[in-house]
Order: structure tokens, then C-alpha cells, then sequence
């Protein structure tokens, strides 16, 4: 569960100040699925690094299951990141000179698993994305889709507690987004995630139980009720 | 998944990794061709040395260098004029200790009762000079031209000399008396005896020489023949064969021999002396100079300074040039690789942010670059040390030829014309030029020196690398997306 508390990131470009998050409040429960939505330089992907861990607020609380990841030493936020949040990127963000398979052990190396079992748990996790027959591809040799079903793999083959994606359909057209947009949703419900994804696309977010939107710095959430 | 990483990314910025290895080959072969060649001059050194020295001899004593006495010590050669009309030939030979100056044989007992001197030998170095020819007289003829003998001019007979001269054939040749007792120390030593045999030990007073193979292939001189010093005759029982340059002597004959040819009556001109640790050269030579008053010590040390020719020049060249430009041509790889792998770690800032993202620890990530850099680094060096020995071979196998002169002070007394070449010999006094064939060889020194310097190469551009990387933020990961 996440509980945001006042937090702000301050940004200095040169004389100027911009605030990419201004006193941010959130609570996000375990299992939720939230979409946040905003203009672009609103704070959507500076939100996502809170949540993730990738950055810390300039002040407030960024808690998750009761520890505030803004205040953890690097060593054990890494720690946090590779245990418990699987991240999903708009640009797939893959190893180029490593296949499928070894793309999603990239994500089991920190948690000091043997290469067997690495390779095994890697080879389910494509499978279970309809990659079973693509693990030794490299990822110029797939379509976006299969780039980004990778990256889902590689997200949640260590079975994280939150998946953070950030405009994951983002470089896909339309038929890919939908199909990855299932993956994900199927995933989200095997998984038992939390599952945080920021987006451009308005059709998308109609379809989020609950929306976040944010401007300026500034977030307003909207629920809604038997989404 | 360190190593399948570390190889699929150097496959795939192999030019990169081709430009940064391709420059450190290029200082690791520069150093390794470097070092060698200053290996082997200084192997050529020491052949130098060794041909005047000998095998084992780490300093000689001489005697102290004195003002000259006028020319009482100068060769002189008698002719005397004869009546009849003999055709006989006259000839003269002066047989003079080596710079004229000599020490007791006792010397040689003294310096090696000094501390630190495992053994000492005496040798007597000689320049034998044979004036041989005939004069003949000249012959009175009656006619026109020539002098006037007698009369008033334009009336009598006239009378003029015709015909008459000298026809005189100077042979030089040097002669070094040995001690035949101690055959492991002194010149000979450097010498292989290629025909016949050395002289046994018993053979102080025996009427025996060994000839260096160049004078006897002049003199036509085989084991077996003879050959006459002062009117001495000498049984040629072997032909020494010098391993490198110059023998130090055309013909080596007992001690004694030496000594009674010369009429240097126990005297030597060289103690050869070996020390018991080559480490207390300096040592040694401090305790003879002190101990055994009017005497020169001279090590190898003092007589390589000496070296000069164009032996020296490419030893300046090597040592200075050569380590310069190995050094800046280093620096400058090391710099080169440094930036590149920087720049290759500055266009991966998303996949290095992913990987720190995904839970990656910096020095996970900054290993992964310093490994790269590091297997970047060994290619160089593999590469360097094939250019290096390629170099190193190219060399030994042209093996240009380096002249070295050495020696100091001239041939002593005599004046100019009076110590050429002719006076060479053993000893500090000598002033001698050999040829000698550079070779480049390649020392388990210079090869782990060329690994070391690729793995620090490696080092030096994986440290810039992982600087940068661990410097990276994951949000980079996201933060190049936007």
C-alpha cells in the first residue's frame, strides 16, 4: 500500500524553479489499479519515480507498506526495486545484445538467483506473456508488442508487489496497445498487483477504475464506481 | 549473465572496442619494442665489455695513471749500417708492456686478499712492433747528372749516387701474456677456443700460444705452426675465437712468457678481479682503492660510461627518445580509451538507468563497464605484445650493426701516432672499436610489464566508464523517454 503525503519535487533549470509535484497526497491500496493522466510536463512520469523508488521528493512521504522509501538509504531502496516494484517502460527499455530470456533474468540478477532457476522462471515468464517460442530472439528481431511482452515478463517474473508502467502503449499502434493492454490487465488480476500506469491515451484511462490526473504539479483523483 | 553481457556488448561496439584496444596496442608495442631494444643494448654492452673484460670479471685494477717521463719508455729500433753488399734482412723487434705502465705481480696477491674479492688474476697486456727489412747502399756512377764529387764545376769527372734505400716492413701485433693457473678469469675467457686446445695449468714458463682466430686467418697461423716474438718461438696449440668484437689479443702466450719477453719481470699490466656478490661492486672497489695504493679500479659500471659510437647514441636514443615516446604514446591510449568508454557509457545512460531500476546495485552495473573495459584493455594487449614481438623480431632479424668505441685515455705514452689501434688491449687505458649486432630480445619482464600495462589501461578507461555510470540515476531510465 502506498500512502503519498505532501510531496513535491522541485527542479532548478538555470534561474528558473519548476515544480514538478507540489504537495502531492495519494493513497494507493494494495491490489488497486490506478491510471494517471495529465498534459505532458505535468509531474505524470516524476510521480511514477516516487512511486518506484527511481527518485526521492525535494519533501513529504512517499510510504510503502509502512516505509518511506524517500528517506531509505540507496542500498536498501535498491533493494526495494528489485524485490518488490516491476517497471514497464514506453520505449521497452531492453538490453539490445541480450535476448528475451536473458533480457527478463536481468531482472533476477540482484535477487541472487541461480542462473538455472534464472533461466527456467524466464522462460515461464515469456511464456505466460505468448512469448514461449521467442526466448531466444533478440529484441530487433521481435515487433514492438513482443518488445514490450518482454518487458512485461521482465516486470513480473520476480513477482513484485507493485508494477509501475509508464505510457507502456505509448509506441504501439492501436491493435498492439489493445493486446497489450489485455496482457496487462490479465496480468494485474493473476498477480494481485498494484498496478500504477501512466497515459496519454484517453481511452485508456476511461476504462481505470480510478484516475488520477495531474497538472502543474498538482494531482486530482477520480474514482469510479463499477469500473 | 556478467560474462554473456560483458562478450554480446563488445560484439556489438566492436569497432569502438577495436579503435580503443587498436591504441593500446599501439603504447604496449611501442614499450615492449622499446624495452627490448634497450634490452639488447644492453646486451651489446656487455658483449663490449665482456671482450675486453672477459666472462666473470666485475672490475680490473690498473695501475694509477702517471704524468709521462718524457720518452724514455718510447720504442726505439737499432738498424745498423753494414760495409759489404749483404742483402740480409735486419729486423728489430720492441715488445712494450701495454700503456707502459705495470704493476708488481704482488698486486695482484694484495687485491685478492681484500675483502669481498672472491678471486683475482694478473695479466700482462703487450704490444710487440717488428721493424724488419734491409737497407741497400747506394752505387757511385761516373756521368752528366748527379752530385759532384770532386772538382771545379764544369771541368773533371762527375760522379753521382744511384740506387740505395731502406725497405722496411713494420709489423704490429698485440700479445697478452695469461695467467694459465687461473683459467676461469681474464680475457681468454671471452673467447671460445674453436681448434687445438688452452693452456693447461701446468704450462707457467711453457713455450706455447694461442692464437685469436682473425690474426691466425691473416697470419695463415693453424694449431701446430709457430710463431716468433723477440726471437722466441711459440707453438701455436690452439685458435681462440672471440664471441663477440675484437679478441682482446692477437696471440696469448703463458705469463711468465709475457714477462720474460718484455723484460717486465714479474709485473702485470690488469688484475682481473671477481667479486663474491655482485651487489658490493662498489663496495669492493672503495677497499682495493684504499688498500692497494697507486692503483685505477675499474668496473664495468665505470667502463660501459665509457661506451660511446653509435652503440651509444641508439642506447641515448632508447632511453630517451624511445621511453618518451612509449610513455606519451600510453598516455595518450589510456586517455583515449578513458574517453571512449565514457562516451559508450554516455549513449547506454537508459539501459544502465533500466538496470538500476530494476534493482541493479551501482557497482553491479559499474563492474559491468570496468569488465568490459578491462577484456577491452587485454585485446589491446594481446594485440600489443603480437606488434611488440613482431617489432622485437623485426629488429633482432635486420639486426642493424652498432659501432661502439670505448676506452679513455689514449694509448699512454708515445705521443700522437704512438697508441692507435695497436695499443688496444685489456685495460682501462685501452681505446677500442667494436661492431656489434643489435638484437631486441624480449624479456618475461617486458611481457608481464605489457600485460600490466593492459589491464591498467583497461583499469584507467573502465575507472572514467564507471565514474559515469555509477553516477546514473535510474529516473534516467524514464527521464530519456520524456
Amino acid at each position: 500500500m502506498y500512502e503519498l503525503r505532501g510531496v513535491t519535487k522541485r527542479y532548478t533549470r538555470g534561474k528558473d524553479v519548476v515544480h514538478a509535484l507540489d504537495g502531492v497526497d495519494l493513497t494507493i491500496g494494495d491490489g488497486d489499479r490506478l491510471v494517471i493522466q495529465g498534459p505532458t510536463g505535468g509531474g505524470k512520469s516524476t510521480l511514477l519515480q516516487m512511486l518506484g523508488g527511481l527518485d526521492r521528493p525535494t519533501s513529504g512521504e512517499v510510504v510503502l507498506d509502512g516505509t518511506d522509501l524517500a528517506e531509505l538509504p540507496e542500498a536498501r531502496l535498491t533493494r526495494v526495486r528489485s524485490e518488490n516494484i516491476g517497471f514497464v517502460f514506453q520505449s521497452f527499455n531492453l538490453i539490445p545484445t541480450l535476448t528475451a530470456q536473458e533480457n527478463v533474468e536481468t531482472a533476477l540478477v540482484p535477487l541472487g538467483i541461480k542462473a538455472a532457476d534464472r533461466r527456467e522462471r524466464a522462460a515461464e515468464a515469456l511464456k505466460s506473456v505468448g512469448l514461449g517460442e521467442r526466448l531466444g530472439h533478440l529484441p530487433s528481431e521481435l515487433s514492438g508488442g513482443q518488445q514490450q511482452r518482454v518487458a512485461i515478463a521482465r516486470a513480473l517474473v520476480k513477482q513484485p508487489k507493485v508494477l509501475l508502467a509508464d505510457e507502456p502503449t505509448g509506441n504501439l499502434d492501436e491493435s498492439m496497445r489493445d493486446e497489450i493492454m489485455d496482457v496487462l490487465e490479465r496480468m494485474w488480476k493473476e498477480h494481485g498487483l498494484t498496478f500504477v500506469m501512466v497515459t496519454h491515451d484517453s481511452a485508456l484511462a476511461k476504462k481505470a477504475p480510478r484516475l488520477a490526473t495531474i497538472r502543474k504539479g498538482r494531482i486530482t483523483v477520480t474514482e469510479k464506481t463499477g469500473a | 549473465m556478467f560474462f554473456t553481457y560483458l562478450r554480446r556488448e563488445l560484439r556489438r561496439r566492436r569497432k569502438a572496442a577495436l579503435v580503443v584496444a587498436s591504441g593500446l596496442a599501439l603504447g604496449i608495442a611501442l614499450v615492449i619494442v622499446v624495452n627490448s631494444v634497450s634490452n639488447g643494448m644492453g646486451r651489446a654492452q656487455e658483449k663490449v665489455l665482456q671482450s675486453l673484460y672477459g666472462l666473470g670479471t666485475d672490475m680490473t685494477v690498473t695501475k694509477a695513471a702517471t704524468p709521462a717521463s718524457g720518452d724514455a719508455q718510447r720504442p726505439r729500433f737499432r738498424f745498423e749500417a753494414k760495409d759489404d753488399d749483404s742483402e740480409d734482412k735486419q729486423s728489430s723487434d720492441r715488445v712494450m708492456a701495454q700503456g707502459f705502465t705495470t704493476l708488481p705481480a704482488s698486486t695482484v696477491t694484495e687485491v685478492a686478499g681484500q675483502k669481498g674479492v672472491s678471486s683475482a688474476v694478473g695479466g700482462l697486456s703487450l704490444n710487440v712492433v717488428k721493424v724488419s727489412g734491409q737497407f741497400t747502399r747506394g752505387q757511385f756512377q761516373q756521368g752528366d747528372g748527379g752530385v759532384e764529387m770532386r772538382g771545379k764545376p764544369g771541368a773533371g769527372p762527375r760522379y753521382r749516387i744511384e740506387g740505395g734505400g731502406a725497405d722496411f716492413d713494420v709489423n704490429m701485433y698485440t700479445v697478452y701474456g695469461t695467467d694459465v693457473t687461473q683459467p676461469a678469469l681474464g680475457p681468454l675467457t671471452s673467447s671460445e677456443i674453436t681448434s687445438g686446445r688452452t693452456f693447461k695449468t701446468t704450462e707457467t714458463n711453457a713455450k706455447v700460444a694461442v692464437a685469436d682466430a682473425a690474426y691466425a686467418k691473416e697470419k695463415k697461423l693453424r694449431t701446430g705452426s709457430t710463431v716468433t716474438i723477440k726471437g722466441a718461438t711459440y707453438e701455436v696449440i690452439g685458435i681462440a675465437t672471440a664471441s663477440s668484437g675484437d679478441a682482446a689479443a692477437n696471440l696469448y702466450i703463458p705469463l711468465k712468457q709475457a714477462q720474460k719477453l718484455s723484460g717486465e719481470k714479474d709485473k702485470v699490466t690488469t688484475v682481473y678481479v671477481k667479486a663474491t656478490d655482485s651487489q658490493q661492486i662498489g663496495a669492493v672497489k672503495s677497499a682495493i682503492r684504499k688498500n692497494v695504493p697507486g692503483t685505477t679500479v675499474t668496473t664495468s659500471a665505470d667502463l660501459a660510461k665509457t661506451v660511446s659510437g653509435s652503440l651509444s647514441t641508439a642506447a641515448d636514443l632508447a632511453a630517451g627518445v624511445g621511453k618518451w615516446l612509449s610513455i606519451a604514446v600510453l598516455v595518450a591510449a589510456f586517455l583515449v580509451a578513458g574517453l571512449l568508454t565514457s562516451s559508450a557509457v554516455s549513449r547506454r545512460v537508459r539501459e544502465f538507468g533500466t538496470l538500476k531500476a530494476l534493482g541493479w546495485k551501482s557497482g553491479r552495473v559499474t563492474r559491468q563497464v570496468v569488465g568490459e573495459a578491462v577484456v577491452n584493455g587485454l585485446v589491446g594487449g594481446v594485440l600489443g605484445i603480437a606488434l611488440g614481438l613482431a617489432g622485437a623480431y623485426v629488429v633482432t632479424a635486420v639486426s642493424p650493426t652498432l659501432q661502439a668505441q670505448l676506452g679513455g685515455s689514449g694509448g699512454g705514452p708515445g705521443g700522437p701516432g704512438g697508441g692507435g689501434a695497436f695499443l688496444a688491449g685489456p685495460g682501462r687505458q685501452a681505446a677500442k672499436s667494436l661492431e656489434v649486432a643489435l638484437t631486441a630480445p624480449v624479456s618475461a619482464t617486458t611481457i608481464a610489464l605489457a600485460v600490466g600495462l593492459a589491464v591498467a589501461g583497461g583499469l584507467i578507461a573502465g575507472a572514467f566508464g564507471g565514474w559515469r555510470a555509477s553516477r546514473l540515476r535510474p529516473a534516467d531510465a524514464l527521464r530519456r523517454v520524456e
